[in-house]
């Protein structure tokens, strides 16, 4: 018997030590921090280095003293793209280490599962993530401590008809009458060629999905020879970076060889500049290291990332990440404080030099009031490099047309 | 066994009419459908072996694959060599690295419910694919290489002939194995350890010995496949785990313990998806016709055999 | 002797007292651990009723399956037809059982890995159709629910999900000591004997296969209700096979305490590692799991009285 009740006593006090580790909000003596709470998936590249830029800003703060006097902490979880994490990671932030503001986000999927929490803390919150327009109207109208700096879906589609348009009327030998987008068919595929339909809906426009290596596919033929057999001035692929290198060879091997050839991932893989396939292919993003020769900040971002992490940032999600942190600071310092409502109102007169390239002012979108991003980028892969070709006042290159033809 | 013989028959008569029906209206169907049915037959018949010759539940097996293309990956890199090449280094580290996991963890669970293995095998799944995202990051990676887009054109039809390797690479596994199966000493011990492992160790098999060669041969094979696998399909930590749920489907498709069926479930499924594919719109659909024909089979199969 | 049976009667009432400061203890500590014990008890409910259906030796992989259709169906049924939490979770379960019903007439002439692949390709069918019927379920952008229940409060949502556990394991408990248990072990332990004994085993694999696909609709409709959104691939998502697999398996099949421990342990420990380790904690989690069957096969339940029954035969 007395072994028994051993065992349960250890058992308790097991429990009541983890109990400890997850009630435990540390005190750091006199000065209490302004602390961050940062929510992205670690495991994935665009999380790992979101939060990483987002470190780097928080450095850069307390060696010049901190802010507002006070130190600056970031407090990053992990949200294994798990909804339900990604939850509790709110519900941890806000109660045990008591943040004064929410930055991260990536996935759609997760930040769904995370909008009931975060209308529950209503604390100022600054995503950098989620393009999905079911999450807009998740967090609704009237909201006014969200703000938004990843473009929505059909911010996005809206800035590619504004880009193409310039570039058609600049190069009046670019012809994009005719349309052909193959969509992985998951929610960021789908939801690309939903947009595209309705925005380009005067051109002649078709698609077709396929499934992303990412998904565990991998095989674009069918979609390859339908959009061959269309034959248009415009091909697009909009899926992830793992299809990007293979699309490339498969096009090759079904001889399509459109005008254009435009891919849209999140990211692009590693090698995929050293590929003689990258030529000329055209891509959409909102960040590349070319930005650096027009943007002091992007510059001045990439600098401190690669002097600090001898890594280059491989995704728009470093610089994004960056973003939301250096946002927040400068309009607490504008606020004079941290107080919510203060710094709602410095964020929605702010207007801030971002990282990305182009200077940022939240205003209205579809549903939800502070909404920051709004434009995409068109690049074209040339020599290896990402060159910035849309928006002309950031453009480093020249459009290169038409795509070479296979030889 | 005239019954077989008619339902062989009937099969065999089915399939070349669509053969011809396909080649007539639109004949890529045929030529892509048979390219993936290489794919899906190669990375299956490993599994085939494993499950069906020893019944050895295997969960890890698409995060080996991963983890062998990323050795064939980053061997290619370091030697300059063609992947196509690195596939010996890697079936040979992959031999031993199937030594190495079946000895530290598979083989302790033998006796074991199958339950054990399989959620052992999960916990080594995600100790791979994990120490690789930590490793290497997630961000996908490809070797270009200028082979892959041979193309061949008929007609006003051009169409890549590269991943006809898939099909060929899948026919020489079989070949191999079913040597190995029926020719080799080993490999009739490995048939008799499946069927009855305590009849099998009193006649003298060394049991042990032959799970452990059977689990390194599947893992060889598993690394030959991942080196073939970077020459096509980009890579990432994650790129294993459909296909283990997919090897899965085939097995249970073929029938536990059948290798060569494991090449005609192939053939279904590939030109299956690849007809429904051809249809505009029907790329969502082609899931739906994978795992409709696997039900269906499994379920006829079951149907048959209690008449 | 006596000794030994009086152990074995203890036994279950400590559990009960140790699950009985696990479960009521969250009321206490905030809602960052009543949002934890949310996850661990809907995890606990798919363990259990994944463990009912393997006492009969059938093992299902259609959890994510079940779990995604009762999740849609609670978001649909509050969406087009104004359900309440309450409503749109007994819907989930009646669709859930239902379709089970239907299914498993034909699907429970299969044994082992063959049923196994069968259910998790019906759970991908479901997936796909979900993914593909864009104009009802939304497509792969998924769908809002208009209203959570509670509002998303955490003490009444963790206070719901618990009482949905406790139902779960009272009738997990009932089942053990029906005859409906003693007619799933006889088929697990042999199912030609248990059919010339004059069993219907037919009979008695529907009910325990539609019974437990109902726990798990409900228990994805809940899911629906707290987290107020559906998408196939969050709602499908195989973790919700895998996961509570090993949960029942870590803490010991066949019984009602194996899973609420497993569910226990690895839901916390899953938390409890991400905190330290915040980069590369999965590497370690795996781990576990892999150590944990080696070293106890039979799950911790398996190893606690395996222990106990020790001692009470050294008595002897």
């Amino acid at each position: 018997m007395s072994k028994k009740l051993s065992a349960l006593t250890i058992v308790l006090l097991f429990l009541l030590s983890m109990g400890s580790v997850f009630a435990g909000g540390q005190d750091d003596g006199d000065v209490k921090p302004i602390k961050f709470g940062g929510v992205w998936p670690l495991g994935d590249i665009t999380g790992a280095q979101a939060s990483k830029a987002a470190q780097l800003v928080v450095d850069e703060l307390n060696a010049n003293g901190g802010l507002l006097g006070r130190p600056v902490e970031l407090i990053v979880i992990d949200s294994e793209f798990n909804p339900e994490k990604g939850a509790a990671a709110i519900e941890r932030l806000a109660t045990v280490d008591k943040v004064d503001f929410f930055v991260g986000g990536m996935s759609s999927g997760v930040h769904l599962g995370q909008i009931p929490t975060l209308k529950k803390y209503k604390k100022v919150t600054m995503w950098t993530g989620a393009a999905s327009h079911v999450a807009e109207n998740a967090v609704g109208s009237d909201q006014d401590w969200y703000f938004h700096l990843h473009p929505w879906d059909y911010n996005q589609g809206a800035s590619y008809v504004e880009g193409w348009n310039d570039i058609a009327e600049k190069y009046p030998e670019i012809s994009i009458k005719k349309w052909f987008l193959a969509y992985e068919e998951g929610p960021f595929g789908s939801a690309s060629f939903e947009a595209t339909k309705t925005l380009f809906a005067d051109m002649q426009i078709d698609g077709e999905a396929f499934q992303s290596a990412a998904a565990g596919g991998g095989d674009y033929t069918a979609v390859l020879q339908r959009a061959k057999e269309y034959d248009p001035d415009v091909f697009i692929w909009a899926g992830y970076g793992a299809d990007a290198l293979p699309m490339m060879e498969q096009a090759k091997a079904v001889n399509f060889s459109p005008a254009l050839f435009v891919g849209a991932p999140p990211g692009w893989p590693s090698d995929f500049g050293e590929s003689k396939l990258a030529e000329n292919v055209t891509l959409y993003g909102m960040w590349a290291p070319s930005l650096n020769i027009v943007s002091e900040m992007s510059k001045k971002f990439y600098g401190e990332y690669v002097t600090k992490y001898s890594e280059e940032p491989a995704t728009y999600f470093a610089p994004l990440g960056y973003t939301s942190i250096d946002i927040i600071a400068k309009a607490v310092v504008i606020a004079g404080s941290v107080e919510t409502d203060a710094v709602i109102t410095a964020l929605k007169e702010i207007s801030y030099q971002s990282p990305l390239g182009e200077t940022i002012s939240f205003g209205p979108a579809n549903v939800i009031s502070n909404q920051g991003f709004r434009q995409q980028k068109i690049l074209q892969w040339q020599d290896g490099v990402q060159q910035v070709i849309w928006p002309f006042e950031f453009a480093t290159a020249k459009p290169t047309y038409p795509f070479e033809s296979w030889k | 066994m005239n019954n077989k013989k008619i339902y062989a028959g009937t099969g065999i008569g089915a399939a070349a009419l669509l053969a011809v029906f396909f080649l007539y209206t639109n004949p890529t169907v045929l030529v892509y459908g048979v390219q993936r049915a290489g794919i899906y037959a190669a990375i299956a018949l490993p599994m085939a072996l494993v499950l069906g010759i020893v019944h050895i539940v295997n969960l890890a097996h698409g995060e080996m694959m991963m983890v062998a293309a990323y050795l064939s990956y980053f061997i290619s890199k370091t030697f300059g060599l063609d992947p196509l090449l690195a596939a010996i280094p890697t079936g040979i580290i992959m031999f031993f690295l199937g030594i190495l996991i079946f000895k530290t963890t598979i083989s302790h669970t033998l006796n074991a419910p199958e339950l054990n293995q399989l959620i052992l095998t999960f916990g080594v799944a995600m100790v791979l694919s994990q120490t690789v995202n930590l490793m290497a990051t997630s961000q996908p990676r490809k070797i270009s290489l200028d082979y892959v887009s041979s193309s061949a054109t008929f007609g006003n039809v051009s169409f890549g002939v590269y991943d006809f390797i898939f099909p060929a690479l899948a026919i020489v596994f079989l070949l191999i194995l079913m040597y190995f199966l029926k020719k080799t000493r080993l490999g009739k011990a490995a048939s008799a350890v499946g069927q009855n492992p305590r009849g099998a160790r009193i006649v003298g098999i060394n049991v042990d010995l032959t799970y452990t060669v059977i689990f390194a041969i599947a893992s060889a094979v598993i690394g030959i496949f991942g080196s073939f696998f970077i020459t096509k399909f980009s890579i990432f930590p994650a790129v294993g785990g459909a296909y283990t749920m997919k090897s899965f489907a085939l097995v249970a498709m073929a029938g536990i313990g059948k290798l060569p069926q494991i090449i005609i479930a192939s053939l279904i499924l590939g030109v299956a998806e690849s007809f429904v594919m051809s249809i505009p719109g029907g790329a969502g659909w082609a899931p739906m016709i994978f795992f409709s024909l696997i039900i269906i089979v499994i379920l006829s199969r079951s149907f048959r055999s209690k008449q | 002797m006596s000794e030994a049976v009086q152990r074995k009667k203890t036994l279950p009432y400590i559990f009960m007292a140790l699950g009985i400061v696990i479960l009521i203890m969250p009321f206490f500590s905030g809602p960052y651990i009543q949002s934890i014990g949310r996850t661990v008890l809907t995890y606990m409910i798919l363990a259990i009723s994944w463990d009912m259906l393997i006492r009969s030796g059938q093992l299902s992989f259609g959890i994510a399956g079940f779990f995604g259709l009762g999740s849609y169906t609670a978001v649909l049924s509050a969406v087009n037809l104004s359900f309440g939490p309450f409503m749109s979770i007994i819907a989930a379960a009646v669709i859930a059982g239902a379709i089970a019903f239907l299914v498993g007439a034909v699907v429970l002439r299969l044994r082992g890995m063959y049923f196994a692949i069968t259910t998790l390709a019906l759970g991908e069918l479901f997936k796909i159709t979900i993914h593909n019927w864009h104009d009802f379920t939304g497509g792969p952008n998924g769908m809002l629910l208009p209203k959570l229940a509670f509002d998303g409060a955490s003490i009444p949502t963790y206070a719901m999900m618990l009482v949905f556990a406790l139902g779960i394991i009272a009738l997990s408990e009932y089942f053990k000591k029906s005859k409906i248990h003693y007619a799933l072990t006889a088929i697990r332990d042999n199912e030609i004997v248990a059919k010339s004994s004059g069993i219907n085993i037919y009979k008695f694999l529907l009910i325990a296969f539609t019974i437990t696909a109902a726990i798990q609709g409900a228990a994805g409709a809940g899911f629906a209700q707290l987290y107020g959104f559906v998408t196939p691939e969050s709602s499908f998502n195989a973790n919700y096979t895998l996961i509570p697999l090993a949960m029942a398996l870590l803490g010991g099949m066949y019984s009602t305490w194996g899973p609420v421990i497993g569910a226990v342990v690895l839901g916390v420990l899953g938390e409890f590692l991400k905190l330290f380790i915040p980069y590369g904690h999965l590497v370690v989690y795996g781990i576990i799991i892999i150590l944990v069957l080696l070293f106890m096969p039979q799950g911790i339940a398996g190893l606690v009285s395996k222990t106990l029954k020790k001692r009470g035969e050294s008595y002897e």
